[in-house]
């Protein structure tokens, strides 16, 4: 399993409706990207930490684990910010500017990142993909995506097998070796996938397969306290960004 | 795309790995795009989605079986992108998979499997993003892919051979998925002096570096695999397509000789 599934199925918000934690998590981070960086997305950040490391108990190193990838694409990306290109003196030169706007796209997306990392660390897909279908995306759709899903991890497994097995076989001794290996990897993973489907096909017509893969969702109900009180602790980020800001760009 | 022990959780990776990962990703950071580019991105991804939908719903309601082989497709182009990809220039990388995807399973259904395959790496592995999604969407599952397919399909018109063809529709597809992120990174952040295309250019010069020797991994990497399916898949590659059985007549009877597997073009 994914650090970031196993981590979503030992949540303490585990059992809690999709819904609940989807207004709380995708509301930080639309606020993220809609209020103005600062103050707004740097009090979204902030809140999104808040909620994680408290009520939603996200141990801190998993958190960590998972934010730092899209904070080096951030890192990255925020770099050519810093530069401009073609101006009168200099062919390349420092932006005016530059380092506050690469600050400003820093924080957005670290504070966007962070809503939807709210709702990754706290909602299983196996609890999201199946109610997809009341959100009105095609039934077959969601079928697929729950079979990708499910055979994501064999085979990602599968694939770890085989490269312990090739390294143990000094597969991976030399760049040629290494390529071989790799392109063995690729084509085995597409020989189990195919052949773990037509199993589970044949396994499926011997059940009466329909065509629709029924799965057992777990019970849960939207909560409207908890959906309000989220929708609370938005509307109250909103606002508190806008007083801070007038306050901040009144003179002194 | 995402390394192993990532998916795994097994293993350390250092904020090296990390940031070359990142690079060779190309995956727009959730938040990176101001709110109306996230909007138009995800109009512009939108008909190709819903027209890779509506097809996958008719063969799925034809064939209630596909569903499974439509999964592991998917589960395919997943753990494609996880796998490890060493550059001709001694780094290493992973690929996009959108070229193989497109050679097997075709745009329409690849415009959907890296909606889904998006989907999950912005919420299980935290690539890509949400709002990003549309914009992620018509880079790796709708231009890369088609791009990658027209290559292909245009060279096979021409009677070139089969890995040839494959090597090109891969190159294509890897390298136009970066040029459409640097053009949409570009567009929502345009140079103080020179506008878009002084960004334009400092965003590609930034991936340029890796991008090109990796579309060329890539490439080789598609042959290979492309390579060693035609000697074990052959009944998976004929059923998806990519290949015709041999001795087929010019009138399109059903003449087909038992032996002899031929890549054709489709």
């Amino acid at each position: 399993m994914l650090p970031i599934d196993a981590a979503a199925h030992s949540s303490r918000w585990r059992h809690r409706h999709p819904v609940d934690k989807a207004v709380l998590g995708l509301g930080l981070t639309v606020l993220a990207i809609s209020l103005p960086p600062w103050p707004g997305a740097a009090l979204v950040l902030v809140t999104a930490l808040v909620v994680m490391l408290g009520p939603a108990g996200v141990p801190a190193r998993r958190l960590w684990r998972a934010y730092r990838v899209p904070l080096g694409f951030c890192v990255t990306g925020a770099l050519p910010l810093l530069v401009q290109v073609g101006a009168p003196d200099h062919f390349v030169a420092l932006a005016d500017g530059g380092p506050v706007r690469a600050g400003e796209l820093l924080l957005r997306t670290s504070a966007a990142s962070l809503g939807v990392l709210l709702l990754a660390f706290t909602t299983p897909m196996s609890d999201l993909l199946p109610r997809l279908v009341r959100a009105g995306v095609p039934a077959p759709v969601v079928d697929v995506a729950l079979v990708t899903y499910r055979m994501s991890f064999l085979l990602l497994d599968s694939v770890r097998r085989i490269r312990e097995a090739q390294a143990a076989r000094l597969g991976h001794s030399t760049r040629a070796a290494e390529w071989r290996s790799l392109a063995g990897l690729g084509a085995t993973a597409f020989v189990r996938a195919f052949d773990r489907a037509a199993r589970l096909q044949d396994g499926l017509a011997g059940r009466g397969y329909d065509g629709t893969l029924r799965v057992l969702v777990p019970e849960a109900r939207v909560s409207v306290r908890f959906t309000a009180a989220g929708a609370a602790l938005l509307a109250a980020l909103a606002a508190l960004t806008f007083v801070l800001r007038s306050v901040l760009e009144r003179p002194l | 795309m995402v390394p192993v022990s990532q998916e795994t959780g097994q293993g350390t990776s250092t904020i090296h790995e990390v940031l070359e990962r990142v690079c060779s990703a190309m995956h727009i950071a959730e938040g990176f795009l101001p709110p109306a580019h996230a909007i138009a991105w995800s109009v512009a991804s939108a008909p190709f989605v819903v027209h890779g939908v509506r097809s996958l719903t008719r063969e799925v309601k034809e064939h209630p079986e596909s569903t499974l082989l439509l999964g592991a497709s998917g589960a395919f182009t997943f753990v494609l992108s996880a796998l490890k990809l060493p550059s001709v220039t001694g780094s290493c990388s992973h690929p996009t998979g959108t070229g193989l995807g497109a050679v097997l399973f075709r745009p329409p259904v690849m415009a959907v499997l890296g909606t889904i395959t998006l989907l999950f790496q912005a919420l299980l592995l935290a690539h890509g993003g949400l709002t990003t999604l549309g914009a992620n969407v018509f880079s790796m599952a709708v231009v890369g892919p088609w791009a990658g397919y027209a290559v292909y399909r245009l060279l096979r018109r021409f009677d070139v051979p089969l890995m040839v063809t494959v090597f090109f529709g891969a190159f294509v597809a890897d390298l136009s998925t970066y040029c459409v992120t640097s053009v949409q990174l570009a567009l929502a952040f345009p140079d103080p002096s020179s506008g878009f295309p002084g960004a334009l250019g400092k965003f590609a010069s930034i991936f340029a570096v890796t991008q090109l020797p990796l579309a060329v991994s890539e490439g080789l990497l598609t042959v290979f695999v492309m390579r060693l399916l035609t000697q074990s898949s052959k009944g998976e590659l004929t059923r998806l397509g990519v290949l015709v059985t041999g001795g087929r007549t010019k009138g399109g009877a059903d003449a087909v000789a038992d032996t002899g597997t031929e890549a054709v073009a489709r």
